[in-house]
């Protein structure tokens, strides 16, 4: 497999984990947008655990997603209790803070007789950990693709249990489950949390996949495009936004058929499949109709 | 220190005009359609794109760069219009405000293909040097924003409170059932408001785009967010807040710019707009928002 | 002469079939009046006759025409107009936009002009409150005001959806006596009410609807008071 391939293949996994976090928050009935910030989040605290304090990966891969889970519950405390647009501008202008905090953030250290760390705008490069430890692309892109499966189990076993019930129930009818006695401000609180320790997870997998970040990567855009995938892939099941990032990702920009209309090709595509589905390509009705198509 | 507290005041005025103009928008929008078009601004960029093509490749005059500017944001808002919101009507919001995001991305990208280069120069409004009121500057442009927010306001507050169509986009905006059964021809309102709210964008955008004398792709994004800030701030579908918002953003980034700096300044409005929802401050959250 | 035809209608919410073949006759120049329990589908089916809700089945037949699916706004152009359930003024407007606004596919201003100063000559505390916010109305004046609003379109048909709802009981026998009134100026009138002693009263032919079908139809005194009533409430024991 040629290193483009594995390039785009590597992308696309990471860019479903914060597409899962954008979907977990949409399924619980909360339009986030501001996913982006807890990407950045475990991309800084786990590129400056392994390239400046010597962690290893996956040490600084869970801290990483400690502290973005951390960060969005901090957020949703005051927030979750707002409802649709307002709860949305709140998530943008919490996230718009973050990048912008990233921006005034320096954290220089001595390695190897140099100066390394975060250095506000001019970014954060020389995260090598996984070059340092020869870890070939292929194995990198195994790596992701494992946790990814991981993930994925571990959402479509709740997703078919009565807590993923309860957790939809909220998200498509907040009074009726408030009214059946669940507590829909701590299940919010708990997806919140959740979303930001997966966003946090795939910002770590970023970081040390294209060795350099800056503050400019975690802007509204990569956002807006985390909700899209996770809407038209479907509300469905957990796969769905996997198959929007693998729509954007994957065919468009890996085929390079559309090479400088991809977002034009792209934008187009989610405009026209919303109006004739909603909830997108693998929604409720959707997953459904394969469950019994296939049991 | 007075001074330059008046100074800063000044320019933060002029600069909260734009922002006002953009906040009518998208409440003229909001107050309709109970949702936030997020291809508000992008739409604008692109009359703001025809308008910089037509002067590159034909040279044109100010008053026709604004027509153009105008009339490609109402064309651009008809088609986010069209696409994203008429499907959705009484329908999913989410799904039309990721929609009209997806158009965003469209607009976005279109931009640069057909104008590649990151700035282009935009003939400016006015050359001459600004006007001096004693210790004080103010540019022209600047005075040429204030006096255009004012009528705009005048204009929007004539059309909504003398106007048949006003009538009927107030039925909409109070009570969207009852329009319909009063004999208002719903959909058609919500067309027409689109138009006016993307032609109010558009001078907006000229305005802009000619007092700096340059664009960028980034206007989109940039006229997006400081409207959705100002209308946010001055109370979400309130037309006098959106105005009163949008002259707020102004003076508060301009005094947090002076005491704090650019990056500052952005954070600090921001702050506000945060603390200020999660404090559930009554002005803010009483509109529903789908 | 049947001024309207409902003919075996089916209107849905998603999968939830609300109205399963309902059929009625309002005849030309009468009152006919349509009761039952909550939940039978009586507002859902003056929905469908107004255009707000779209039929999956059925046709509703006015003046000879299938309006059925049409525009609420081109079902108010063909003469039918609806005061709907909770009244549902705009707030922020004058009593008097509310009527202007009724008056919006008029185009003749003069004639408009006429038709308000008589709806206030009818409903004087409207022309008291003329200046005000209709939020800031009392229950039985913004009933008023609907009912004002939707005569505003010279309708040949009134549909009116619970107007005794929330109201005391000096107001609902106001609100009916106005109901008379109309219907002598030569307004049909289809009329939903809970209050079934009231709309007994005024009716010429009244219907019985239960989880989404007619289940009778006759004129008053055709069945013994209370068992309409009982049924107006609480359904017949076999549905």
């Amino acid at each position: 497999m040629d290193d483009y391939a594995i390039g785009v293949l590597t992308n696309i996994g990471l860019f479903s984990f914060l597409a899962l976090s954008a979907y977990l928050l949409l399924v619980a009935g909360e339009m986030s947008f501001g996913q982006q910030a807890f990407f950045g989040v475990g991309a800084y605290a786990g590129g400056i655990l392994t390239a400046l304090y010597g962690w290893p990966l996956p040490l600084a891969a869970l801290a990483a997603m400690a502290l973005g889970a951390l960060a969005q519950f901090l957020v949703g405390l005051p927030t979750l209790r707002l409802r649709g647009l307002y709860f949305a501008m709140a998530t943008l202008a919490a996230a718009e803070m973050f990048r912008i905090l990233f921006e005034l953030f320096h954290w220089r250290v001595e390695r190897n007789g140099e100066l390394a760390g975060p250095d506000g705008t001019q970014g954060f490069r020389g995260i090598r950990w996984i070059f340092e430890h020869g870890i070939e692309p292929v194995h990198y892109l195994i790596l992701v693709y494992a946790l990814l499966a991981v993930i994925l189990l571990l959402l479509v076993w709740v997703e078919r249990s009565r807590l993923g019930a309860v957790l939809r129930g909220v998200g498509l009818d907040p009074e009726l489950a408030a009214s059946v006695g669940i507590d829909v401000q701590k299940a919010k609180l708990g997806v919140a949390a959740a979303a930001g320790a997966l966003a946090a997870l795939g910002g770590v997998l970023y970081a040390h996949h294209n060795t350099y970040i800056e503050p400019r990567n975690f802007d509204i855009m990569l956002g807006v495009h985390s909700l899209a995938y996770a809407l038209i892939g479907g509300l469905g099941t957990a796969f769905g936004p996997l198959l929007g990032v693998l729509l954007d990702i994957g065919v468009l920009e890996g085929t390079r058929f559309f090479h400088g209309y991809r977002m034009i090709v792209f934008g187009g595509l989610v405009a026209v499949l919303l109006v004739f589905r909603p909830r997108g390509l693998l929604d409720e009705r959707m997953v459904l109709w394969i469950r019994r198509r296939f049991s | 220190m007075l001074a330059d507290l008046i100074q800063n005041s000044l320019d933060g005025v002029t600069a909260g005009a734009a922002y006002a103009l953009f906040a009518l928008g998208f409440t003229l929008i909001f107050g309709v359609l109970r949702r936030a078009n997020l291809a508000y601004g992008p739409a604008i960029m692109f009359g703001c794109y025809a308008a910089t093509w037509t002067h590159l490749n034909f040279g044109a005059g100010l008053l026709l760069l604004a027509v153009i500017t105008i009339a490609g944001g109402v064309l651009a808002g008809a088609y986010v219009e069209r696409l994203c919101f008429a499907p959705h009507r009484g329908g999913s919001a989410i799904a039309a405000m990721v929609a009209s995001f997806a158009l965003w991305m469209q607009f976005e990208e279109l931009a640069t293909i057909v104008m590649p280069r990151h700035l282009y120069a935009f003939p400016a409004l006015y050359d001459g040097p600004p006007l001096e009121l004693g210790p004080f500057t103010l540019r022209i442009d600047g005075l040429v924003m204030l006096a255009t927010a004012i009528a705009a306001c005048a204009l929007l507050w004539w059309i909504l409170y003398r106007s048949r169509f006003g009538l009927a986009v107030r039925a909409v905006i109070e009570q969207p059932a009852a329009a319909s059964l009063a004999g208002i021809n719903v959909p058609w309102v919500l067309v027409r408001v689109f138009a006016l709210a993307s032609a109010l964008g558009g001078v907006a955008g000229y305005l802009v785009v000619a007092s700096h004398g340059q664009i960028t792709p980034m206007l989109g994004m940039w006229s997006t967010l400081k409207g959705l800030l100002a209308m946010m701030l001055g109370g979400l579908g309130s037309l006098p807040g959106a105005v009163l918002g949008g002259l707020a953003l102004g003076l508060i980034e301009a005094h947090s710019q002076w005491f704090f700096g650019p990056q500052w300044r952005d954070l600090i409005a921001y702050l506000l707009l945060f603390v200020l929802l999660a404090a559930r401050v009554p002005w803010m959250t009483t509109r529903s928002a789908s | 002469m049947s001024l309207l035809g409902v003919q075996d209608v089916v209107t849905a919410y998603g999968k939830i079939e609300a109205l399963k073949g309902v059929s009625l006759d309002v005849a030309q120049g009468s009152i006919t009046c349509l009761l039952g329990p909550n939940g039978a589908g009586k507002t859902t089916l003056m929905m469908s006759i107004a255009g707000i809700l779209k039929p999956k089945r059925g046709r509703i037949v006015f003046e000879g025409q299938n309006i059925a699916g049409t525009p609420p706004h081109a079902i108010v152009a063909k003469g039918v107009a609806l005061v709907p359930e909770n009244r549902l003024v705009f707030p922020a407007m004058t009593a008097l936009e509310n009527l202007q606004a009724g008056a919006y596919q008029r185009a003749d201003r003069k004639t408009v002009g006429e038709d308000i100063e008589r709806l206030f000559t009818r409903f004087p505390r409207l022309k008291e409150r003329a200046g005000q916010q209709a939020g800031t109305l009392s229950g039985g004046e913004q009933q008023m005001l609907a009912v004002a609003r939707a005569l505003m379109s010279r309708p040949k048909l009134l549909l009116m959806d619970e107007p005794s709802l929330g109201l005391a009981p000096l107001v609902v026998e106001e609100i009916f006596r106005i109901v008379t009134e109309l219907h002598k100026d030569g307004v049909s009138i289809f009329l939903v009410e809970q209050n079934a002693h009231m709309a007994l009263k005024v009716a010429q032919h009244f219907y019985l609807m239960e989880q989404g079908k007619v289940t009778f139809s006759g004129n008053p005194g055709s069945l013994a008071e209370d068992e309409v009533i009982r049924r107006a409430y609480l359904g017949s024991a076999q549905a």
